[in-house]
Formats: C-alpha cells, structure tokens, sequence
C-alpha cells in the first residue's frame, strides 16, 4: 500500500464518517461541526489532487467563514424546542422518505462513477485531467473566471448582491429585531 | 503525490520535521510568557516574576508544574465533550499553520534537498490564512461546551471579530501577492532579495541602500495586514473576547489549569504566525539585509573553504535572520498589548467593515493599476 492510497482512503474514511455524522446526530451543533469537518477532509482531498488553490478556497470560504457562522447562529437557538419541531410530523416524515431517496441516488451514481475511474492512482488522474485541457493552476482557474466567462461570473455576483439585499429587506419587514407581538 | 513525500524516507523526514516544529512552538510559549511578564512589567515600572531563578527564569518551570498538578475541572452543566476537545483543538490551527512558513535557505545534503520548513505548499498564503481561520471553532466549542452564559458571549464576540477581520486581512496582502505574481511563500521571499530594485516604463530603478523588502512597495498593505493580525489573535487592543470588566475573561472563563494552558499557546501560536507571516511578506523573510543568498555563501566559501561547512554556516545565517525578525515582531505585539487602551465594541467593528476593508480595496485596486501602467507602457 502505497502512501497514496493509504492517504485517499484515509481521507475518504474521515470524509464519509464525517458526513454520516451530519445526517445522524440528534443535535444540531454536533451536526454542523461535522460539517465543516467533512469540508475540511474534502480540501484535503483536493490537495491529493494537487488542486491546492481550490482547496485553500474551500477551506477560507466553507469551513472557516460559512459554517462559523452557522454554529454560532445554532448557539444562541433553544436547541431543545427546535428538535421537537423538526422531529415530529407528517410533512418531515414525507422529507424524511424524499431525502432517502435522493441519498440511494446519489451512492448508485458515485459507485456508478467510481467504477470508471477505479484502480488508477491519483497521479494518473491529474495527467489524464492536464491532457485533457484541464489546468488546475490558479492561473487557469482566474482565466477561465475572469476572461472566458467574465458576464456570467458579473452575473452570480449580481445575483449574491440581491440575495443579500432581499434578506436585509425580508428582515426588517415586520419590525426586523424591534419587532413588538 | 509530492507534497508529503513519495518514498519513506521522505515521509519519514517530513513527519520528524512536523513534530520538531511542533515543538518548537511549543518550547517557545513559555519564553514569550515570561517575556511578557516581565516585559510588562518593565513597562510599568515594576519587577514582575525575578525570585525563582536567575532573572525569574525558572518561574515558567514552576508555573507549569502548578498547571498540571491543579484539580481536573468541568462544569457540571457544560458538554463535556467539547469542554475537553475545545482545548486540543487550539493546539492544531496554529501548528498547522505556522510548519508551512520557510525559515532558511534549503540545506543540501548529497542530493537531497532538505527545506528549513515543515513543508512546502503551493499556496501558502491562502493556506496559512485558511487553516488559521479554523481557530473560530476552537473558541465557539469552548464557549459554547463551558454552559455558561459569560463564556458564550465571550466566544461569540470573539469569533464574530475573527470573521470581520479575516476579510482585512485577506485583502490588506492582495496588493503584495499581485506585485510578487505567486502565493508560494517560498518564491516570495526570493522577489524580496538583494538591493531595492524594480522596473517601470522600461527602466529599471535601483537603489544600493535599501533591500528590495515588500514594506518599501506596500507600506498600507503592511499597516493593515499587522492590524489585522492583531484582531485575528485576539489581542490588545482588539481583546474584546477577554474583556474583563463584563465577561469575567470570556470563552475560557471555565478553564483552569492545563487546558487553560494549551488555550494560551494557541494564541501565541497566532502571535507567531502573524510574526513569521510579517516577516516573509513585508521584510525579505529568511534574507539577509542587501545580500542574496548565493553572496551569503560565497563570503562563506571565502571564509572557511569548504563547501559543506559554507553550506551548513549559510542555512544558519539565514534561520538566525529570520529568527531576529521573527523575535522583533514579537516583541512588538507584546509592547503593544501594554500600551494601547481596549476598543470599544462598536469601535472595533467600524475599524473593521468601515475603515480597513475599504482601505485594504483601495490598496488593491491602486496596485493594480500601477502594476499595469509600470509594465504595460514602455516609453523607450
């Protein structure tokens, strides 16, 4: 066993360990710091892929900004009454059933994809990519942003703006934190 | 896979090298305790801690011996779990973080190349800046695993200013990364060597005087950046987390002895990330003021003769340099600390959103410009 393959399934491990934590935890902060450690593990995939740029993005932006501020919103929540909440019902029951579904989906289609690319070590995978025309350079990724597809990339930017500017909005309109009920 | 190493031999050598940086931080805690003891007392015209040894030296001994013989501690209405995780957790980011910053020129032995760091990483900035980002975790988990109400809102204030100024400082060091044109720290520090030189409008200016050091291009991106650190660090005079008047002292009010102790080193980790990260940015990093390297081992190879040794005597020159620059940043977050009064917390936040961020997207967008105009135009 080679340090390649030992890394990746050590790695996969953590990341499929982590990310069943997510789903299976009863409480929600456990939830939400086994998901940032599943993106973490990802990054470190994307390392082993020698997509470093890629991975210290997902790092800053998921891991460190995103999911920071999603514990420390769950923080200041009554856990207690929220779990209620969410566990019973019939309309939870029916997402329940909905989400099994989508996660049988999903494992067919990764063990399906897995298939393809099975037996070859990562470093094949990376000169397959580069032959392909693929450059994971940060070089190739600015280019590919900030020239080929510099509208629909203004666009997204557009559109997180409004995002943002609709939830300020939504926030404030029944009195936002003034609000008297 | 290249950057962990492919052989054993290598995997071998980088893990020792972790551990050794490892504990090099760790080693260095005490010291820069007590130098902040007595440093502060120096500043406030008192002796501080000068009884148990010579100049207070072994106070630190003393001082770890009493953290770890203290009573095993845990609030009875906390998590317990997080309680004893949050701890060991603050010990990783930093650790992490601070192996990936070069500290001297490569040593060649026979063929191999063996790098005075823990180990090389394409992009080191945006790595250091994410793996350090981490830290926020560590302090939710103690806050929020402590239950209790004072620790809570410790950890929240303190990890909000973390995030608010992660933004200053991602974007106080996009001027240096655009003018150097990479984010391996490596090749940073060798656009910083030698004498101050650059070339604009096709001529190339040089000034025998000056090192060729990041500070001399970005002296704004230099004063946000350390600001920013800090904030990150958490800090006087951005130590909202600990303020002490209204909230005891914040995320770690439920921890005592040792578990208070590795909370401690995760800060002066941040402190020693934001030092080295001061240095390989803005102050040529392992350089040595005017010399490149390769003149550094030739006034060697003059002075003993012998390849080996001239090699070995250069690797140390370097490390001893960036150890000096290392030590002076230090020092200066620990002078700041007894210096400057506590911000407000509304203040801190407008220094933050209102008064870095659009600086730091000033420096940017000027240096860009410049860069542009200095290459694109060629008067000739």
């Amino acid at each position: 066993m080679t340090a390649d393959v030992f890394l990746f399934w050590f790695l996969a491990l953590i990341t499929v360990i982590s990310g069943l934590a997510v789903v299976l935890m009863a409480n929600p902060i456990y939830s939400a710091l086994c998901l940032a450690m599943t993106m973490i593990s990802v990054a470190a995939i994307f390392v082993t892929l020698q997509a470093y740029f890629l991975a210290g993005v997902q790092i800053i932006v998921y891991a460190g900004a995103v999911m920071v501020l999603f514990v420390m919103v769950l923080m200041l929540f009554d856990l207690k009454h929220e779990l209620q909440a969410f566990t019973r019902g019939r309309a939870t029951g029916a997402l329940k059933i909905a989400s099994v579904g989508i996660l049988s989906g999903l494992i067919v289609g990764a063990v399906t994809i897995g298939l393809t690319i099975a037996g070859r070590s990562s470093d094949e995978v990376i000169s397959a990519a580069a032959a392909g025309g693929v450059v994971d350079t940060t070089r190739g990724l600015s280019e590919a942003l900030f020239l080929k597809n510099i509208f629909g990339f203004e666009a997204l930017g557009v559109l997180l703006l409004v995002i943002a500017v609709g939830t300020v909005a939504l926030s404030r309109s029944k009195g936002g934190t003034h609000a008297r009920d | 896979m290249t950057s962990m190493g492919n052989t054993t031999f290598e995997i071998v050598i980088n893990t020792i090298k972790l551990l050794a940086v490892f504990l090099l931080m760790v080693q260095a805690v005490p010291i820069l305790v007590w130098l902040e003891r007595r440093g502060s007392a120096f500043i406030q015209n008192r002796f501080g801690p000068n009884r148990v040894g010579p100049l207070g030296l072994v106070q630190l001994l003393a001082d770890a011996v009493k953290f770890l013989t203290k009573e095993d501690f845990a609030p009875e209405k906390g998590n317990r779990i997080m309680f004893y995780m949050a701890p060991v957790f603050a010990l990783i980011p930093a650790a992490v973080a601070y192996a990936a910053i070069p500290m001297s020129v490569p040593l060649k032995v026979g063929d191999y190349t063996f790098l005075i760091q823990g180990y090389e990483i394409n992009v080191g900035i945006v790595f250091i800046l994410g793996i350090s980002s981490l830290a926020a975790y560590t302090i939710l988990m103690a806050g929020w695993g402590s239950g209790s109400k004072f620790s809570l809102m410790g950890a929240l204030r303190a990890s909000a200013q973390i995030i608010s100024y992660e933004l200053a400082l991602g974007l106080s060091i996009v001027g240096i990364i655009l003018l150097y044109g990479t984010f391996n720290l490596t090749e940073m520090i060798h656009a910083q060597q030698g004498i101050y030189h650059f070339s604009a409008f096709g001529y190339t200016v040089a000034a025998s005087w000056l090192p060729n050091w990041g500070i001399f291009y970005q002296p704004l991106g230099m004063i946000l950046f350390f600001s920013a650190t800090f904030a990150e660090s958490n800090r006087l005079p951005f130590d909202l987390a600990e303020g002490e008047a209204e909230l005891v002292a914040g995320f770690h009010t439920e921890y005592g002895g040792f578990k208070m102790l590795m909370f401690f080193i995760g800060e002066y980790g941040h402190m020693m990330i934001a030092s080295g990260l001061m240095a390989t940015f803005f102050f040529g990093g392992y350089s040595i003021w005017n010399f490149t390297p390769q003149e550094v081992y030739n006034w060697c190879y003059g002075l003993v003769g012998s390849e080996q040794i001239a090699n070995v005597m250069n690797v140390v020159l370097h490390f001893l340099s960036y150890n000096i620059k290392f030590a002076i940043f230090l020092w200066i977050f620990i002078h700041v600390r007894w210096t400057l009064p506590r911000f407000r917390y509304d203040q801190l936040m407008d220094l933050g959103w209102k008064t870095m961020l659009p600086w730091a997207l000033g420096n940017t967008i000027v240096t860009a410009i410049v860069i542009f105009v200095t290459s694109y135009f060629v008067i000739s």
